[in-house]
């Protein structure tokens, strides 16, 4: 139940409603219900599904070493063209693990350009 | 391998190795539990498609690599529902290595399993991996899990018998190539019993056309399952044979997919034109495992909280058992499936269901288990629907009027504690059912071939025992037929190519059976 009402709420301000007048609203029809015990849950599922979507839009780029990532940018960018993906939210971390190359995750996709996913791939070929 | 050979192979793979950026659909874990995993992205997932978790992300590349050793390998997940943000899965493997806000990849691929020569005689789980030590499989070939039944125009009726080696089937309840018989009963009345005869009886068949025989062991003891593999390596059936093991211990999603793995491993022989029987002991415990993958996956609980596909869950895997037609390779799947009842109540939600789907039943009672009648065939309410046509004619012959004159012994059985006030008609109507019934028991692991179990019946619808101690009854029988056999050899092997038993063959039988009288008085000790 809380979910159905918190995605109500996600889409009114997605649809360019004012936050407050949302929340006004919701509450209103909450106490007219008689279902004014539920806020606390809607609360926590709205907080679930903000999260959710801000998780959806991001695009994140790792790189093995903090210096590597101006050079990643570039191929990023060239990807992200051919791709039509938008890059508003691009965040860069680094892993030391990837070892070089790079990394981009996010808006459903994954592109792993690191040499730890070719070494990988390297060494199932040859082992199997 | 050779170090040299180690090192080209590797500098060959970094030369072909192509530094693509090839883009990946992907989600992340919300919520595992329980085996099953909720997964929020994934937006072009299809139903029974393949994940597989990403366990390398933030790994170093040593503790990465899949190490044979360490037994672990790829770890993935099959997608059972489609939800409008999120898909769900059950997770193929161990649970614990997936964590919430782990990457799931797509991989574009349905759930398949290895089939091939390579796998006769190997032990495999439900995903097709080899259980017994014996190292991976080179050559096989990949088939899915999931695959529409041949259609009606690629089908061709059952006309080709089943021998199960076991007299009261073959005789009463005959089954054909392609057929789905039911083996239906309480806890411990032998119904693992029947089907793994049938298994060790194909040893007879000749090699071209035997069938490839599958064991599809779900929710079973390991020690069960160890010890019918061992039955089968001493009876030398193992060699044609193909265990999927999928134990209680295992996840419920394994116990789930074992009978349709053993089918997409049955259907590549099938293809090749080859005969397969396979065995799922048992489908009660399938659906208990769907019940609980179900109750997981939050599908809308119905019946005894069973899913609402339970019947499509039992019919889509039994509907692919069939015969194929000659344009299609003409070979077949016939299907075993075992069903457990709780006090011999057939009218179970399943077991109704599995009785609608299936083409008869051999129903098996503890009644007559306990009496010492074994195999503890219920001949009354069992029945063939299709495989009467795929009888031979000399069993046929011999076998006609067997169940109604059980079927009278059964009317008259409650008489048997007046006998002295009997009429000689009812007498004799009851003595020659108790003969009978006799005559059916058999021994577990002892199938009979079709044409010595021919003139065994010949035998005792002539009344060749009709005066033989009824505690020997089956011991005069069997020697009958090792009399034939060493004997009269040729009849039995002429039995056996033509499936006919003429005027002449009846000749020399009845002949054989006063030849049999007289040097075995010690049957016929009554004989005044």
């Amino acid at each position: 139940m809380e979910q159905a009402y918190a995605k109500v709420l996600c889409e009114l301000i997605k649809n360019g409603k004012k936050p407050t007048d949302a929340v006004r609203a919701l509450k209103e029809l909450l106490e007219i219900r008689g279902r004014i015990a539920l806020l606390p849950k809607i609360a926590r599922a709205f907080a679930r599904l903000a999260a959710r979507e801000e998780a959806r839009g991001k695009l994140t780029l790792t790189v093995a070493r903090r210096g590597d990532a101006k050079h990643a940018i570039k191929e990023v960018e060239k990807f992200l063209t051919t791709q039509k993906i938008s890059d508003t939210d691009l965040c860069e971390e680094v892993d030391e693990t990837l070892i070089g190359g790079w990394r981009l995750e996010g808006q459903g996709v994954l592109v792993d350009a690191s040499w730890k996913k070719s070494l990988l791939s390297i060494y199932t070929a040859s082992t199997q | 391998m050779a170090q040299s050979s180690i090192v080209e192979k590797i500098i060959k793979e970094i030369e072909g190795h192509v530094g693509a950026q090839l883009s990946e659909h992907v989600g992340k874990v919300t919520s595992v539990g329980d085996g099953v995993v909720a997964i929020d992205g994934l937006a072009r997932a299809v139903m029974s498609e393949v994940v597989e978790f990403e366990e390398a992300k933030g790994k170093k590349l040593a503790d990465a690599i899949d190490s044979p050793a360490s037994g672990k390998g790829k770890l993935y997940g099959l997608v059972l529902n489609l939800e409008e943000d999120s898909v769900r899965a059950t997770i193929l493997g161990d649970t614990s290595r997936v964590h919430e806000g782990m990457t799931v990849k797509s991989t574009g691929n349905v759930l398949m399993v290895p089939s091939g020569e390579e796998l006769l005689g190997r032990v495999v789980n439900a995903l097709g991996e080899p259980l017994d030590g014996k190292g991976p499989f080179k050559n096989a070939a990949m088939m899915p899990i999931e695959r529409q039944a041949a259609g009606v125009i690629d089908r061709k009726s059952v006309s080709v018998p089943l021998a199960t080696g076991i007299v009261a089937i073959d005789a009463m309840i005959p089954i054909g190539r392609g057929q789905r018989e039911l083996i239906i009963g309480d806890r411990a009345t032998g119904k693992t019993t029947v089907a793994i005869d049938t298994i060790i009886n194909q040893r007879y068949e000749p090699e071209e056309s035997r069938p490839i025989c599958i064991y599809v062991a779900i929710g079973q003891k390991e020690s069960k399952t160890a010890r019918i593999v061992e039955q089968l390596r001493q009876e030398g059936a193992l060699g044609y044979t193909i265990i999927v093991d999928a134990p209680a211990s295992a996840p419920a999603a394994l116990q789930f997919l074992a009978p349709f793995a053993g089918v997409a491993i049955g259907e590549y022989f099938m293809d090749a034109g080859r005969d397969v029987l396979i065995i799922y002991d048992d489908l009660s415990k399938q659906a208990v495992a769907y019940r609980e993958l179900s109750l997981l996956l939050r599908r809308p609980p119905g019946r005894e909280a069973y899913p609402g596909d339970i019947f499509y869950l039992h019919s889509r895997l039994l509907e692919r058992a069939c015969r194929l037609s000659e344009e299609k390779g003409g070979g077949s799947i016939t299907a075993l499936p075992i069903i457990e009842t709780q006090e011999g109540d057939v009218s179970g939600y399943i077991p109704t269901n599995v009785i609608s789907i299936t083409d008869g039943q051999i129903f098996l009672t503890s009644n007559l288990f306990n009496k010492g009648v074994r195999p503890a065939i219920d001949v009354g309410i069992s029945v063939s629907r299709v495989g009467s046509s795929a009888q031979t004619k000399a069993m046929k012959s011999v076998a006609g009027t067997l169940k109604l004159t059980l079927a009278q012994f059964r009317d008259l059985e409650a008489f048997m504690q007046f006998a002295q006030d009997l009429d000689k008609v009812t007498a004799d109507q009851i003595a020659t059912g108790q003969r009978m019934v006799e005559l059916l028991k058999q021994k577990n692991g002892a199938p009979i071939p079709m044409e010595k179990q021919v003139v065994m019946l010949f035998a005792a619808m002539s009344k060749l025992f009709a005066e033989t101690p009824i505690a020997r009854v089956q011991e005069a029988a069997r020697g009958f037929a090792e009399f034939i056999d060493t004997e009269h050899a040729g009849e039995l092997k002429e039995i056996n190519a033509t499936g006919v038993l003429s005027d002449d063959l009846k000749k020399t039988l009845t002949h054989a059976m006063e030849e049999f009288r007289l040097g075995h008085k010690e049957f016929f000790a009554e004989v005044k």
